[in-house]
């Protein structure tokens, strides 16, 4: 059964369909030229081989006569991606690989006389620790004179988010996530003051453009005039405007607020020998259940995530609110080349299904697709930080996975203390007993951990 | 009549005039947001253009100094 995605839907020329559990993508007829082109001279194989595509076969004879249409013209599978993620998820250094990637892409291909025709950021997904492009239609041939169709997308969706958080200090994830087309440009260029303006950089990409999109909307027939009479952009000058930007942005650094999970992992509070016996149940937890696709959530700078895998897990997806350990978590997955992906995820706030008849972008709870949990020192911060009763924190952790271990902190914990003291107490009914009472309504218990005197850690099984 | 059909003209100048403007007024709608990045390519394009130039000139320039200097180490 065919069933479509519906994210796809913007390139006529084809769309992706879920074959029982497969990733299938029907060219259609106008897209015949499109793909032939990619295939010749092995430029899709090679694209493959250096991993800026998700590997692809060609299923047209498997699949053809199953769904018989006479617009389906080929068939191709593509690998899967554990996660999708989208680019209001990722840290800076996240989206600063992925607008790297999308650019060394671009100059390869232009190598090969052709060129991405679009620079959507939801076209690259995060396979492990690396970029990886899936949409194999942006391909197309580069025609001598052709300007770059996707570069003021491209300042929106990678560069403009990059340079928010650079200069300004300011995370681009919640303002991204409200408009899924990234930060524009005349937007960023008012937060903008003389001395950033100083940069030649800045000033081009972003004061002169704004300049002229500001100009252009006050007289478009004008635009389309200037546009019209505009000289042929020599393959030399796409190629150096690709490479200038590749330099810029493999400067760029963020302008980092101090936060206060920056140093949670060596925080004295956080004693050493309550550290190890966590790390030695979730070892435990892992070499038991071999999970295939874990989530940590609350994931910090990865400890449990890379424990998790030393002791038998496939790959660990980690989730949390702070994108300062984002970035340390992510660049240490890099350095140790580790099948752990780090994504930012306000549990409160999390992503919706959201653009195009609310269906484009999937949210957190339908993307869901892991068969392992690990939450510890988290339930806390949605029960008593943020008032979510008891039983629908347990509720909204075992909605995650089938199996897991969730850590429970008590009121006479330290940080709990801290949490509460402005605030007060204001849950009688948050105690371990009631916590205990809830987590086996809903599910078995399998193990239970004292750590502290105030944390437990529970494992549970909904099975 | 004749005054009634001069102003009967001139309101239907009037609604052409206005509804021109208005038709110009909606293009803004249609104006693709890519049309500063067009004209922005261009002058990239000629500044990039003039930098390959001055780069090259400028390795030209190098390399002929290092020939002397090498040949003169020779």
């Amino acid at each position: 059964m065919l069933k479509k995605n519906l994210g796809s839907f913007r390139d006529p020329a084809g769309q992706i369909y879920e074959v029982n559990g497969r990733i299938i993508r029907i060219i259609k007829k106008n897209g015949v030229d499109r793909y032939n082109f990619i295939k010749q001279n092995n430029l899709l194989n090679d694209c493959i081989e250096k991993g800026f595509i998700v590997s692809t076969k060609d299923v047209t004879e498997e699949l053809k006569s199953l769904y018989p249409n006479q617009e389906y013209k080929y068939f191709l599978e593509h690998e899967a991606i554990d996660y999708i993620s989208y680019p209001f998820e990722w840290g800076f250094y996240q989206l600063k690989d992925a607008a790297l990637f999308h650019l060394n892409f671009q100059l390869f291909l232009l190598n090969r006389d052709a060129i991405l025709i679009d620079s959507s950021a939801y076209n690259i997904q995060f396979k492990n620790n690396k970029p990886i492009f899936i949409d194999l239609l942006s391909i197309d041939k580069y025609r001598e004179g052709d300007y770059w169709k996707g570069h003021s997308q491209f300042l929106q969706q990678f560069l403009n988010p990059l340079l928010l958080k650079s200069l300004k200090g300011i995370d681009f994830n919640n303002w991204y996530k409200g408009n899924l087309n990234g930060i524009d440009t005349i937007d960023l260029n008012n937060l903008l003051n003389l001395k950033d303006k100083l940069s030649f950089n800045i000033l081009l990409s972003v004061s002169l453009l704004a300049k002229l999109d500001n100009t252009n909307k006050k007289d478009p027939n004008k635009a389309l005039e200037k546009i019209k009479n505009k000289k042929l952009l020599s393959k030399g000058s796409y190629k150096s405007m690709l490479l200038q930007l590749k330099n810029w942005i493999e400067t760029l650094k963020p302008k980092i607020n101090k936060t206060t999970w920056d140093n949670y992992s060596s925080n004295n509070t956080y004693k050493k020998d309550e550290l190890f016996k966590k790390q030695k149940i979730v070892n435990e937890f892992c070499k038991i259940h071999k999970p295939y696709l874990l989530a940590d959530i609350g994931c910090n700078d990865g400890l449990y995530s890379i424990e998790s895998l030393n002791a038998g897990a496939r790959k660990v997806i980690g989730f949390d609110i702070d994108l300062n350990t984002i970035n340390k978590a992510y660049l240490k997955s890099k350095e140790k080349k580790l099948p752990f992906t780090p994504f930012y995820l306000d549990a409160m706030n999390p992503t919706a299904n959201t653009g195009w008849f609310e269906n484009e972008r999937k949210s957190f709870n339908s993307r869901l697709n892991f068969d392992c949990l690990i939450a510890l020192a988290f339930e806390h911060h949605l029960s008593l930080a943020n008032n979510v009763p008891l039983n629908q924190v347990i509720k909204w952790l075992l909605n995650i996975a089938p199996k897991g271990l969730i850590e429970f902190v008590d009121k006479e914990d330290n940080t709990v203390k801290k949490m509460l003291a402005l605030k007060g107490d204001i849950f009688p009914d948050y105690n371990q007993n009631n916590f205990e009472v809830l987590l086996s309504e809903k599910s078995k218990i399998i193990k239970k951990t004292i750590i502290t005197k105030t944390r437990v850690l529970y494992e549970f099984s909904k099975s | 009549m004749i005054i009634l059909n001069i102003r009967m003209k001139v309101k239907i100048i009037y609604k052409l005039i206005v509804g021109y403007f208005f038709l110009i007024s909606n293009a803004n709608a249609y104006l693709d947001p890519g049309t500063g990045s067009i004209i922005l390519q261009a002058i990239l394009g000629a500044i990039a253009a003039g930098l390959t130039f001055f780069t090259n000139f400028w390795a030209k320039v190098k390399n002929f100094f290092k020939k002397r200097f090498k040949k003169n180490k020779k």
